[in-house]
């Protein structure tokens, strides 16, 4: 049992438990320090309406392919079922089988980057999201990624700390101020991800998570298949980015805690102004078209990436 | 009045330990050392000295850092690709918020190892080290690592090597003097508004060593250690930030009152002082003189040079001119003798105002301005941007840097003779970029609103 545990990455590799440790104890002291703060914010109730899913679902009929494979990257996985019906059905309305891998793997990704809108929530299956049309970042990859191994296409995720750019922090931090005591204690974000597929001996980076218009909306490229996010308009912190095959135990039953109990009422800000992001690229894209706005956003300057050296360095 | 090749070879003498071989000196290096006035050189050779400078350290960074080197291979530049200062504006910049995406633990230390350019010698380094600890070695092995501005709570961390430090440290105190001639002169006091350099890294402050070379007796306004994770814990607005803050506060009278007697002292024995510092420390020195109906007239025997930023209160910027103003009323120095100076962490080179026009002029043989919109394209004279720079000067680091300060450039001066560009006299933040300025950093770190508005 622990064995399989630890074969599918459910226990989380050491750099990300450093983050979730890390992470919880700035949380905790914030919410002990601001316990008067935190009664407020509980009883705060503030009016939030998720969008409603833009797309319709494939009906899944007998006889549908799908891989069923035991390999590493290609198995169910925490909040990832690739055999679900809905998915297999998706996977074969969007030409798994059909078109050659490349190309289905882009297409499973635009669907995906683009019909499922962000929203903070608690972690749960790629076929409720799928259903609703909405999750966070790690809902949008776990439903790539289920697409990619329904294929029959190895798939993973690619998770890591970020240094939060000023779009986010607006959007995410400084609307709430346990938020913002939060990330102040932290210096960083602490999880982010994309995914990452299997193709002809090479892993493709699939920045699923943000929407054209949330891109739009804060300035910033509209990232393509195969195209990763850090670089063009953020830093990974380094030495925290994790390949794993799944989400980690745990990760579950704290995002239904912090969300649904500890702060709803900052949650339901958050996601407002998500949707006002969602409006604000939507025009954006509407006035200039989203190739011109690529074309004109990518002339600005990117970050550069780093891979540490340790040159003449001696750990102790 | 001594002439002003005097008055620098002056200078030259009293700062010889700065001032490398010139046998030795790299193309930035005789940018720096070899004009008399960086800022007022013949446009000519000016641009000689800057295009030599620039090309020089951008191949060095090249072919000697490696994330630098894949940074222009994605973005297909090579050195040969610059042929002429036309082509400087192909040369990939780094975006300020670069140097801020540091990682903790150990990996701070190879991140420091990685940005920097060239070998390093043997750091050991141990598994409890924080990061004071990890630049405390750096430093020790012969390196000056600095950090500023964590507004937002992450710092911005540069490596230089002791060469490019001395540089730096050589190029504001001429940048400074230049532009007060004839006013310094070695045998005069100074109050540094800044911390002590020799008891923290932070950069603002340790560049300012080369005040106690320039002149025979400084004072210092915050004489404490300051270490990173001190000035860290001080910005937060949780209990330790709030402890750290209030101890702090209490120090802040007692260094109002030291001031207020040190210029007492000097207005009294008819010595000739200079300020460098943060304007908020002497904004607050000056309000207590004025609420005790106090005032002095040091004339031409007093001079203030700020930098930092202009936030007095959370909320508040006290307008340039107005602080000029409330100098020349409450201390009686004339307002060609203060001047403002802006420069920043990630480069060496610092822009003065000039005494006529209060312009921000940029030192032009080592140096290269220019202002990028949100596509990164350079725009026109006149017209408003990001402030980008090439820096000829820095070895140890590629300092071709994207701020985030927004500013207007003007091809001359609208006011001087000098023939160096100019930026407007005050530099703001462009939308959406954190609020940063040592003096800002170090306001938030004293709490020093004295007046309760931010305590």
């Amino acid at each position: 049992m622990l064995r399989e545990l630890k074969d599918k990455e459910y226990i989380p590799p050491k750099n990300m438990l450093k983050l979730f440790i890390k992470g919880g104890f700035a949380l905790s002291k914030v919410l002990i320090k601001n316990m008067g703060q935190l009664k407020k914010a509980r009883k705060e109730r503030i009016e939030y309406i998720p969008l409603k899913r833009n797309y319709e679902l494939p009906e899944y009929k007998p006889g549908m392919k799908v891989v069923k494979s035991n390999e590493k990257y290609l198995r169910p996985t925490l909040y990832c079922n690739p055999y679900a019906k809905e998915i297999v059905a998706l996977a074969n309305h969007l030409g798994a089988f059909e078109k050659d891998p490349y190309e289905y793997a882009r297409d499973a990704f635009e669907f995906v980057k683009r019909n499922l809108i962000l929203q903070i929530m608690p972690l749960d299956g790629v076929v409720p999201t799928l259903k609703r049309g909405y999750g966070t970042c790690l809902h949008k990859i776990s439903l790539f990624i289920a697409l990619c191994r329904a294929a029959g296409l190895k798939a993973r995720y690619k998770l890591y700390a970020i240094a939060m750019i000023q779009q986010w922090y607006e959007t995410f931090v400084e609307i709430d101020p346990l938020m913002r005591e939060w990330y102040d204690a932290m210096g960083y974000f602490m999880l982010h991800g994309e995914g990452e597929v299997y193709i002809d001996g090479k892993w493709i980076v699939a920045d699923v998570g943000p929407t054209p218009e949330r891109q739009a909306a804060t300035g910033i490229p509209i990232t393509k298949f195969g195209e990763d996010s850090i670089g063009i308009w953020f830093q990974a912190i380094p030495g925290s980015i994790m390949r794993v095959e799944s989400l980690p135990l745990g990760l579950g039953m704290a995002s239904k805690l912090l969300m649904e109990k500890i702060s709803p009422a900052s949650v339901a800000k958050m996601n407002n102004n998500i949707l006002r992001q969602v409006e604000k690229g939507r025009k954006i894209l509407q006035e200039i078209g989203e190739e011109e706005y690529n074309r004109r956003v990518r002339k600005g300057y990117k970050m550069p990436t780093i891979e540490l050296e340790r040159k003449s360095i001696i750990f102790e | 009045m001594i002439e002003f090749k005097e008055y620098i070879e002056n200078l030259n003498k009293r700062l010889h330990n700065y001032i490398p071989d010139p046998a030795t000196f790299t193309p930035g290096e005789e940018g720096v050392f070899k004009p008399l006035d960086v800022y007022n050189h013949p446009k000519k050779e000016a641009d000689e000295y800057k295009f030599k400078a620039i090309k020089y350290a951008f191949k060095h960074h090249y072919e000697n850092n490696s994330f630098y080197k894949k940074y222009c291979k994605e973005n297909n530049v090579t050195p040969d690709d610059i042929k002429s200062i036309d082509d400087f504006n192909k040369i990939p910049l780094i975006p300020d918020k670069f140097f801020k995406t540091y990682p903790s633990g150990k990996e701070f230390a190879m991140w420091l190892a990685t940005i920097y350019t060239g070998e390093l010698p043997n750091i050991v380094i141990k598994k409890s080290d924080d990061h004071d600890d990890i630049i405390n070695k750096f430093n020790d092995a012969g390196l000056v690592i600095s950090y500023s501005s964590g507004t937002s709570g992450r710092h911005t961390f540069i490596p230089r090597d002791k060469r490019t430090f001395n540089d730096t440290e050589y190029a504001i105190a001429k940048a400074a003097i230049t532009m007060v001639y004839p006013f310094w002169e070695y045998d005069s006091y100074g109050y540094l508004l800044m911390p002590n350099p020799f008891k923290t890294n932070v950069f603002a402050g340790k560049v300012c060593s080369v005040y106690f070379d320039a002149v025979k007796d400084v004072q210092v306004a915050l004489d404490r250690e300051l270490k990173a994770d001190l000035i860290r814990a001080a910005m937060k607005n949780n209990l330790k930030g709030r402890i750290i803050r209030y101890a702090m506060q209490r120090e802040n009278k007692k260094m109002i009152e030291r001031i207020i007697n040190w210029l007492r002292e000097n207005y009294k024995k008819k010595n000739k002082i200079s300020f460098l510092g943060a304007p908020f420390i002497l904004y607050f020195v000056m309000e207590e003189l004025e609420r005790n109906g106090e005032s002095f007239d040091f004339g031409e025997n007093g001079a203030v040079i700020t930098g930092g930023g202009w936030k007095i209160f959370e909320g508040q910027r006290i307008p340039v001119d107005e602080f000029r103003k409330k100098v020349e009323k409450i201390l009686g120095i004339p307002p060609e003798n203060c001047l403002d100076l802006y420069g920043m962490v990630e480069g060496n080179g610092w822009m003065v105002h000039c005494p006529e026009g209060h312009y921000l002029h940029i030192p032009s043989t080592y140096y290269h301005a220019m202002v990028i919109d949100e596509n990164g394209e350079e725009v026109a004279y006149g017209e408003k941007g990001r402030f980008a720079f090439l820096d000829g000067l820095a070895m140890s680091y590629p300092s071709f840097i994207i701020s985030g300060d927004e500013v207007r450039m003007y091809e001359e001066c609208p006011v001087c003779h000098r023939t160096s560009p100019v930026l407007e006299p005050e530099v703001s933040r462009a939308k959406g970029d954190e609020m940063r300025g040592c003096a800002e950093e170090m306001r938030r770190v004293l709490s020093m609103d004295l007046g309760g508005k931010d305590a």
